[in-house]
């Protein structure tokens, strides 16, 4: 089947989403699941009423099926209890709109796991006792392979003169203030520069966030730099996405590493 | 509602003077070129007007044009072929990141055989680094081979200046034109290029079809083995209905290329200018200026490119991807992470290629679904904020 041959039940939901948009207030819970890197991104916001789920809205970041699934979910979801809800399966989601294409029922029909962190969030909120989910080991940071071998072929230990990165396609670590402010200053040497952080967002002061966020400094987060890459100076570099537990390959010019 | 056609990179309707042409080869003068009858006569005639026209089209001499049943085996003999012929010179192969896909999976299979292949990087906007491409050869190099433009992304390369690389070294050197062809004057003299690979379709001729150009004083190990057709090197009996429309083909487009070119060029510089003016966070991927006329590549921040190609469908709007989520193997492109991309912004990516029969209008059609479709799916995005 080819990937994009959907039934005409999940064409109808990616054409004409039901529940778009977020809900707000004490008795909603959110639940979140995917990421920007396999393609799709799902929230899952439901009203809760007692034991009973009385709304239910998404937004979803992805292909054809990531949206109409997400969609079916919060129309199915709507008046089930919590207990009902905790047993909808991907494959009920799948089966109400028809079937889907075989590739695309892992990464695109996640809908239902964003609904059961939802409930779990909103449970746990509750001070019920809820299973605990297994976190994810965090590696500790370790040196940097290769930072040695292309030190000053690539590789920066402090930036003079910025315009050396005129055009150049550059990894800054962050490592303070002075790395934030290096990252924003670059953007007028060349259009792609990527500020990399292993937290969940760049700690800095209230100044240079609002700077950072009108910048085109692309951010990096839950990121960390394992090795840097390339036959006699830098071409590549390999980096470790923390919260997917994954590596990839990213191609720049220049890594800067400030101690 | 109007059905508007912007993947001509991907496929192309073959022109209606070709198919008038060629339709007396299918069934009146059907004739096998290896027969020494009349009949026989009247193909082998067809194959070799056939062979000298093509080779007009690139600059060649009829003799270094072989005939193969498309652009995926001309590569495939091209660069195997050369590698196994030559393998006691060395094993080394030098490639860029951005080729063609079969160019990358034909690498994995010579790595298995035991050739060592380097890969060139390229810059932001897609182009060949000449420096680090000169910095790979060794003593063992045996074969460079970049294609003339990248079919995704559109960038063209500097082939006259790789071309002089390589003759300086006395490396052979390889180029895919598929995606160029009919779009830049090819020229394999002028070039230096030794082995290069053309596509029938790519110029509105019929599929099926394609050529190896080999300059004469190379060599390679024929891939397909037989009755030694084209001088041994490409056996079984050739495909004249087919030939002769690339011919065809061919001859048209050296008549019209420098108009027809013009004309994408208007297409092109206006999708590019519109989109990016009227779609907030778009951004052009490949070469600003060193581009295909046909090409028009943009990203988008906060969406993600099926659903972008599936809302361009309702529209029957024709169009093409980087992402993903539309691949076979669910791997975002890797000519757009070659240029430095992540794969998240590799994911909303939209390629707009166009063709000989596409209209000012259908360009006026595209340009008016691409904001709505863009905002359209940044509305139900979670990632996507404003700046």
């Amino acid at each position: 089947m080819k990937s994009t041959k959907y039934s005409e039940k999940v064409l109808d939901h990616f054409r004409n989403p039901r529940n778009v948009g977020t809900l707000e207030g004490d008795d909603v819970a959110v639940g979140k699941v995917g990421n920007p890197t396999c393609g799709d991104i799902m929230e899952v916001y439901i009203r809760i009423d007692g034991e009973k789920i009385t709304d239910a809205k998404f937004r979803t970041f992805g292909c054809g099926s990531a949206i109409a699934t997400t969609s079916m979910t919060t129309e199915m979801v709507k008046g089930m209890t919590l207990d009902e809800a905790m047993k909808l399966t991907r494959q009920d989601v799948a089966e109400e709109l028809d079937g889907l294409p075989p590739i695309k029922m892992h990464c695109s029909n996640l809908a239902a796991d964003a609904l059961h962190e939802a409930i779990t969030n909103f449970r746990r909120g509750r001070g019920e006792h809820v299973d605990e989910v297994e976190m994810t080991s965090i590696p500790e940071p370790g040196c940097v392979v290769g930072q040695d071998e292309f030190l000053n072929k690539g590789v920066w230990l402090g930036v003079n003169d910025p315009s050396e990165f005129k055009d150049l396609r550059t990894l800054i670590l962050h490592s303070g203030d002075e790395s934030v402010e290096l990252a924003i200053d670059l953007t007028e040497q060349t259009d792609r520069v990527i500020l990399l952080t292993p937290e969940k967002t760049v700690m800095t002061t209230p100044e240079l966030e609002k700077r950072l966020e009108e910048s085109n400094v692309k951010l990096l987060t839950e990121s960390k730099l394992l090795e840097i890459r390339g036959e006699f100076e830098v071409e590549k570099v390999l980096i470790f996405n923390i919260d997917e537990d994954e590596e990839y390959e990213l191609f720049v010019d220049a890594v800067v590493i400030i101690e | 509602m109007k059905q508007v056609y912007l993947d001509y990179q991907s496929a192309k309707p073959v022109d209606p003077r070709v198919i008038e042409g060629m339709s007396k080869y299918l069934n009146e003068a059907f004739g096998n070129p290896s027969a020494l009858h009349q009949v026989g006569d009247v193909a082998t005639e067809a194959l070799e007007e056939s062979r000298k026209s093509i080779a007009k089209f690139i600059n060649a001499d009829e003799d270094e044009i072989i005939f193969t049943s498309g652009a995926t085996e001309a590569i495939n003999m091209g660069i195997i072929g050369y590698a196994l012929r030559n393998k006691k010179k060395g094993n080394q192969i030098i490639m860029s990141e951005i080729e063609h896909i079969s160019i990358h999976n034909i690498a994995k299979h010579l790595e298995r055989l035991g050739f060592e292949i380097s890969k060139v990087p390229v810059d932001q906007y897609g182009r060949i680094n000449l420096r680090k491409l000169e910095r790979r050869i060794t003593d063992q190099t045996i074969l460079i081979t970049v294609g003339m433009a990248s079919n995704e992304i559109g960038t063209i390369q500097p082939i006259n200046e790789i071309g002089k690389l390589a003759a300086e070294k006395g490396i052979a050197f390889h180029s895919d034109a598929v995606a160029a062809e009919g779009l830049v004057p090819i020229d394999v003299k002028k070039d230096n290029i030794n082995l290069m690979a053309l596509s029938s379709n790519d110029i509105y001729g019929p599929r099926g079809l394609g050529i190896m150009y080999m300059q004469k004083k190379y060599r390679i190990n024929p891939i397909i083995i037989g009755g030694g057709q084209e001088r041994g090197l490409r056996s079984g009996s050739e495909d004249i209905p087919g030939i002769v429309g690339m011919k065809l083909a061919a001859e048209i487009m050296n008549k019209e290329m420098d108009k027809e070119v013009k004309r994408f060029k208007g297409y092109r510089d206006r999708m590019i200018k519109q989109i990016l003016e009227e779609v907030p966070d778009s951004y052009l991927n490949g070469h600003p200026i060193e581009r295909l006329a046909s090409n028009a590549h943009f990203r988008f921040d906060g969406i993600e490119g099926e659903s972008i190609l599936l809302s361009f469908k309702d529209l029957n709007i024709s169009v093409s991807t980087g992402s993903a989520c539309t691949s076979k193997t669910l791997e975002p492109s890797h000519t757009l992470i070659a240029t430095g991309l992540l794969h998240e912004e590799a994911h909303g990516s939209l390629q707009l290629t166009t063709g000989r029969f596409n209209t000012d209008e259908d360009i006026d059609i595209v340009l008016e679904a691409v904001p709505k479709v863009v905002s359209r799916l940044r509305d139900m995005s979670p990632i996507y904020k404003k700046k």
